[in-house]
């Protein structure tokens, strides 16, 4: 710099000096501020995410609301991001803007698209269903045409009144504004409120006219069903809402049936079934769930009862464990309805996956009632008497026939199946339902198959980020060296579930995290790159380390010994089941300008605003640079020392000290601040570890390196203020209740940490820089290196280049990271004396050896 | 109690009626009002840190409207919008006109007060700070 401008810059600096601090006091605020909020937006908007993704997957309900809801949520959240930075980096990131703008307009673009029209047919009868009218017919009965028409299984006749009818139904006298606004007044925090509300709303729609046209195309549908079935057939009316039979099943029951009608009630009953979805079951579930009420279209499916003889439910897996392949039958006598509700024992016949399926075992119970339909309206529960009870309601035959359908449903859908059945009078079987088989608990001790004994299992528990199982070899990946030598088709293993490690994706086999949810960034690349992760399994590195081979079956949160052909094989996989469907099919494509991840290396060319290609590279970008804008308010401000406190411990010590905020317990007078004083948790947090295990080595020659003033500020009275010495370099700290920079410089030497700290554990983060020392290049690498395994071991993200060190650590709890600054504060002192012994290998082994003893003991600590 | 520094603005007389109510149970003072030109008037008479403002209100000036003239009077309010159907284009309006957020209907009520909280404490005196804490002391930690 030249030397006109080095004075500039000096007087600059001194004549801000007398205000600067309430100023400093005031940005500070202001950037903290904004820092936080754009935390909070990085959150809701991965939130959103990957709330996309799991809908776009098929296990979520459909609904053009929810699409608009998502995507204006998500622009919403990532504005609020480029505005943010925008605040911490005046003019640095403007192209941000025109990417996001870019961004946003495209997906406006996509959602503006007229959707081809729904079926706009107010019946549909079950011959001209399938699949691709799920959002016509709802889940239900569009699988149940499905079945019928493509697979040529037998299902009772029947027809659809469509979600179209419905919709006529709440539009009808203004039902649905009327709805709305007590669902909008409504406390929803309270039961016995929320209950009111549900009888109140059910019984206006009990009351409710069904719109002329509507109730003439039920009638006729039904009339057309009576010439097929003859005349006055009773029929069940089933809810079949969109959504409600997806994988995830959460619906299941909320909904209501009423079996045995006759053409009399039809119409009653018909509104019967659409008020459950003002059940109290349903409206507690979609508010938790956040879902909208107009995003449950309400199908309800009209079917001639079969007259049963016996029912119940197939699986085509082992429901409490899926990896036991074989093909499950519950049977009663009578309606299938006994199982279901679970009101009386049922016989259970097992068979294997083999063409013909064979019967494997059969457990024949004491059936002591059943369901049947009475000759006019409604069902009655008989007690079953004679030697009926104990015989089996499935013959042999019945039980190999319905297996073949349960295998043939799977391979259909490509995922295990859930059916409801009944057989008729002439003992044909008849399918009256069918849905994917809901994930269930991992497997209990009793259930798990013997290929899985206990000593195989290395870890369980955790959550599924990705679905799925992989197999290979361990590697455990902790440092950033790890990334070069990660092996093809590998497992990883790391603490934590950083997007740093998602470069590794496209080579690794499953990842493993001990710590890490399901809407972070790495979750979501494991989720686009179809890799298995489960994460949140504590203790799984150092468990895992040396397990050579292994596989991680994610979707049953497990990892067993070796590979396993049988958990690889049973993960088939899914298809959405709305996949095809007009709003799928926009969500899809408004999904690749959110979605995906391509910025994955902060430190590659293309980590650049304008290489942003959907709004996750955008939060990516910005939660990067918003933590280095955050730093780097340390290293660009510079306060007076007269607006600061020196810090007194039994001695004034050279300790700076500059309350932003609410860093003082109180009000301090005077030009010394006591340590009783200071609230700054962070900063407290150092001076533990800083005073923690004393120097014991020998004294520090050389007083020029830049942590020997703290090292001499504790030791050395003569330091104090008025004694001006070459040494008498300060340590400035900038501190509010959870935040503390601590800004060192002397010459070329720096050292800076910057920390946030609070219970609000995604705002956490720490931040650590190093550079120099007082040693030839060479030793101060050797110091460098040493550090920086150190840190990596505790968790920290570190680089370094040449002798500069940077390492970071977010997002953890409030007490991990103090504890991280007490090490920080244990190293500011021990690790500047190694200076001294450097150049011998000996020794610095005998250090390294004695940091990591001392640190262990500080970790063990309770914190103080 | 203090001097009432919060407005919520709606036309939904039945929403605003629950929401006072609820902010009541929970000590927060806050003054409720049922349209955008009401709104305004108050905001006119005395400030209010934080106007919480639904978007669709089909009776008088809408919210995003209601919203720019609150900046035109009082910059310095924070207005945290409300709506019960999204659109990207008004969620970037509202933003872009200075909204302080965009939140959703139905609200979960923990949202609201944290955005509340959020807003109060930008506003930076020691009234609302320490009623920002007092709100933030009533939601879950985490």
């Amino acid at each position: 710099m030249p030397i006109g401008g080095y004075l500039k810059k000096l007087l600059r600096r001194r004549a801000a000096a007398p205000d600067d601090a309430a100023a400093l006091r005031l940005e500070f605020k202001e950037r903290y501020h904004h820092f936080k909020l754009l935390l909070g937006a990085n959150c809701k908007a991965l939130e959103v995410m990957s709330d996309i993704e799991e809908t776009l997957r098929g296990e979520r309900l459909f609904g053009m609301t929810f699409v608009r809801a998502a995507c204006t949520s998500v622009c919403v959240s990532v504005f609020s991001m480029v505005r943010g930075l925008e605040r911490l980096a005046p003019g640095k990131y403007t192209a941000l803007f025109e990417r996001f703008d870019a961004i946003q307009k495209d997906i406006e673009e996509i959602l503006a698209r007229p959707l081809p029209p729904r079926d706009p047919r107010l019946v549909i009868p079950l011959a001209e269903l399938n699949r691709e009218l799920t959002d016509a017919a709802g889940g239900k009965m569009a699988n149940l045409g499905e079945i019928r028409n493509r697979l040529g299984l037998r299902v009772p006749p029947g027809f659809a009144i469509t979600t179209a009818a419905a919709e006529r139904f709440f539009a009808h006298r203004e039902l649905q504004t009327e709805i709305d606004r007590r669902l909008q007044a409504a406390e929803t925090g309270r039961l016995d409120a929320l209950y009111a509300l549900s009888a109140e709303i059910q019984q206006m729609i009990i009351r409710a006219e069904i719109p002329p046209e509507v109730e003439e195309a039920i009638l006729q549908a039904y009339a057309a069903l009576e010439a097929e079935c003859g005349h006055g057939v009773k029929v069940a009316l089933r809810s079949s809402a969109l959504g409600e039979d997806t994988g995830e099943n959460s619906f299941a029951g909320q909904y209501r049936s009423e079996l045995n009608v006759g053409r009399d009630t039809l119409l009653t009953a018909y509104r019967e079934v659409l008020a459950s979805k003002y059940g109290l079951p349903a409206i507690t579930y979609r508010l938790q769930r956040g879902f909208r009420d107009e995003d449950i279209a309400m199908g309800v499916g009209c079917l001639a009862m079969v007259p049963a003889v016996a029912g119940g439910v197939v699986y085509s897996r082992n429901p409490v464990d899926p990896h036991d392949a074989r093909v499950f039958i519950n049977a009663v006598w009578g309606l299938p309805k006994a199982v279901v509700d679970g009101s009386t024992a049922c016989d259970l016949f097992v068979l294997s996956r083999d063409d013909p399926p064979e019967l494997l075992a059969a457990e024949v119970r004491e059936k002591e009632r059943k369901y049947l339909c009475y000759p006019e309206e409604g069902v009655c529960r008989l007690e079953v008497s004679g030697p009926e009870r104990l015989q089996p309601a499935l013959t042999r035959e019945q039980a190999v026939a319905l297996a073949r359908v349960a295998l043939a449903l799977e391979r259909h859908y490509g995922t295990p199946q859930d059916i409801e059945w009944a057989t008729d009078e002439a003992g044909e079987i008849v399918i009256l339902q069918c849905r994917p088989l809901t994930a269930k608990e991992p497997p209990t001790e009793a259930a798990a198959p013997a290929a899985l004994e206990e000593e195989s299992l290395l870890c369980r528990g955790g959550v599924t980020a990705s679905p799925g199982a992989g197999a290979g070899p361990v590697f455990v990946a902790e440092r950033a060296a790890d990334l070069l030598s990660f092996p093809q088709g590998a497992v990883l293993v790391v603490r934590q579930a950083l997007p740093r490690w998602a470069s590794l994706l496209g080579r690794a086999a499953a990842v493993v995290a001990e710590e890490g949810g399901f809407a972070g960034h790495l979750a979501s690349v494991a989720r686009e790159f179809g890799v298995p992760a489960l994460f949140g399994l504590p203790g799984a590195v150092e468990r895992l380390r040396a397990a050579g081979e292994v596989t991680v079956d994610a979707t049953g949160r497990r990892v067993v010994a070796g590979r396993r052909e049988a958990l690889l094989a049973a993960q088939a996989p899914r298809r959405p089941l709305m996949q095809g469907s007009p709003v799928h099919r926009l969500l899809e494509e408004a999904a690749r300008r959110i979605v995906p991840l391509n910025l994955l290396d902060p430190d590659a060319l293309e980590f650049a605003p304008e290489h942003c290609r959907t709004l996750h590279d955008i939060t990516r970008f910005i939660h990067e640079k918003a933590v280095l804008e955050m730093f780097r308010f340390g290293q660009d401000h510079h306060f007076s020392e007269r607006s600061s406190k020196q810090l007194y411990v039994e001695v004034p010590m050279q300790w700076w000290i500059l309350n932003l905020d609410d860093g003082f317990t109180e009000e301090v007078e005077g030009r010394y601040v006591r340590l009783g004083q200071i609230a700054c948790r962070p900063m407290l947090a150092f001076w533990r570890g800083f005073t923690a295990i004393p120097w014991e080595g020998p004294p520090a020659v050389d007083g020029r390196g830049m942590l020997s003033v703290l090292f001499q500020a504790t030791t050395n009275r003569s330091l104090n203020l008025g004694v001006r010495s070459k040494f008498a370099e300060r340590n400035y700290f900038m501190i509010a209740r959870s935040f503390c920079c601590l800004n060192q410089r002397l010459g070329f030497h720096f050292a800076t940490l910057e920390a946030l700290v609070s219970e609000r554990t995604a705002e956490n983060y720490l931040s650590f820089q190093f550079k120099g020392g007082a040693a030839d290049f060479e030793r101060r690498m050797a110091r460098v290196h040493l550090v920086a395994e150190i840190l990596e071991d505790l968790g920290f993200g570190v680089e370094i280049r040449e002798d500069h060190l940077v390492a970071r650590i977010e997002a953890r709890p409030e007490p991990d990271l103090l504890k991280r600054i007490e090490v920080l504060g244990y190293l500011a002192l021990h690790t500047r004396q190694m200076d001294m012994v450097m150049a011998n290998p000996t020794q610095v082994e005998h250090y390294r050896r004695k940091y990591r003893a001392d640190i262990e003991q500080l970790l063990a600590r309770g914190s103080a | 109690m203090d001097q009432p520094n919060i407005l919520v603005v709606d036309d939904e007389g039945d929403f605003l009626e629950t929401l006072m109510k609820r902010l009541q149970r929970r000590n927060i003072p806050a003054l409720g009002c049922s349209s955008g030109e009401e709104a305004l008037q108050l905001i006119r008479t005395s400030p209010f840190d934080v106007v919480v403002l639904d978007i669709k209100m089909p009776g008088g000036m809408d919210g995003i409207q209601t919203l720019k003239e609150i900046k035109k009077v009082r910059p310095e309010t924070e207005v945290i919008l409300l709506t019960g159907h999204a659109s990207i284009e008004t969620g970037m309006e509202g933003m872009q006109s200075g909204a302080y957020d965009y939140l959703l209907k139905p609200i979960l009520l923990e949202n609201l007060l944290e955005k509340m909280a959020q807003a109060l404490e930008r506003r930076g005196g020691a009234a609302q700070r320490a009623q920002s804490e007092r709100i933030r002391s009533l939601l879950p930690k985490g």
